[in-house]
């Protein structure tokens, strides 16, 4: 039986990316290697330019004849240009702008200077609420109205005579209230300040001439002093010899001060003094 | 315009200055403000207040 063999050739499309030349595209294969043995080399290299590349056709020569194939290959399925950046819109050099002109500000300066008022109310603002923040928290460690009131004496003024000392017992410690004379008043307000131990005017210690509030504790050693005596006709220190005149201010002994002023106030309408 | 200039120079332009009158601002809306509420506190319990109603109490008493 005879057999015929049919041969036919084909040439299955490309399964990678073909390059213009026809050549197929292997990134890692280097087609323009040589053997380094090789001594003579044909210039640059590369596929030679007088002989067509394997690819597109070979030239045989069997026992008998010449034979040459040409291989026709059909168009590769991919596209051989590929445009990966695709430039099918038309590029504007610019395209549409809106018209900003009416929004932009006519001043600058006007704009600038308002952004500098709003961050100085922030500032103005966020101050005033710190210090009041810090206020509050502090006023929290201060004593409370009711202690305060509890801390306060009242003494009825009408019922100390003119010329007369009244002792009383204000946060554990004496206080002195004199109704002093004019006579009195007088005689504190003249006296020479250089001769003072501690240059005090009269009409710093008192809020009222005529009445003197201050505290009965030596500033020596923190004895009570003895009321109209001493050598100035005011208060004597008996522990060791400190001499007030009419104004508690300290003129001999030990004492380095005069005699402490305590925080007080005058109740008019109700005649009556408030230390505290 | 000229308004917002003289602003800048003279206020915004150092920041020494700026920062003094921030604190001087918040110095001086401090007092307004404690002002302000007082007066609407005092206008709103017009009436309620002790300090409104006592002289009716300090009245009667010096009759009695």
């Amino acid at each position: 039986m005879a057999s015929y063999a049919v041969r036919k050739s084909i040439n299955l499309a490309p399964t990678v990316r073909a390059l213009p030349n026809g050549i197929p595209s292997a990134p890692r294969l280097n087609l323009a290697a040589r053997a380094p043995s090789d001594g003579h080399g044909h210039g640059a290299a590369g596929p030679r330019s007088d002989v067509p590349t394997r690819l597109t056709g070979t030239v045989t020569s069997p026992s008998v004849g010449l034979v040459s194939r040409t291989f026709v290959a059909p168009s590769p399925t991919t596209h051989l240009h590929q445009r990966l950046i695709h430039t099918s819109v038309a590029a504007k050099d610019a395209p549409q702008v809106p018209d900003f002109a009416p929004y932009r500000p006519k001043d600058e300066t006007t704009n600038r200077a308002m952004s500098y008022f709003m961050v100085g109310s922030l500032g103005v603002l966020s101050a005033s609420v710190a210090q009041s923040t810090i206020t509050g928290f502090l006023e929290t460690m201060a004593a409370s109205a009711d202690v305060l009131a509890l801390a306060k004496a009242e003494v009825e003024l009408a019922s100390i005579p003119e010329g007369k000392n009244v002792i009383i017992k204000w946060r554990g410690k004496p206080v002195f209230i004199r109704h002093r004379t004019p006579e009195e008043i007088e005689e504190a307000r003249t006296v020479d300040l250089k001769a003072l131990r501690d240059p005090q005017r009269d009409e710093d210690r008192v809020k009222k001439p005529e009445w003197l509030v201050m505290l009965g504790v030596c500033t020596h050693l923190g004895c009570v002093p003895i009321g109209e005596s001493g050598d100035y006709g005011g208060w004597f220190c008996p522990c060791h010899g400190s001499h007030y005149d009419i104004s508690g201010r300290a003129r001999k002994g030990p004492a380095p001060l005069n005699l402490e002023i305590p925080p007080y106030d005058f109740n008019e309408a109700d005649g009556k003094l408030i230390v505290g | 315009m000229a308004l917002a200039n003289a602003f800048y120079n003279t206020v915004v332009k150092r920041n020494s200055v700026f920062v003094t009158s921030i604190f001087a601002g918040a110095f001086a809306f401090n007092v307004g403000f404690d002002i302000a509420v007082t007066s609407f506190w005092d206008r709103w319990n017009q009436g309620k207040q002790w300090k409104d109603i006592r002289s009716k109490y300090i009245q009667e008493e010096s009759d009695s």
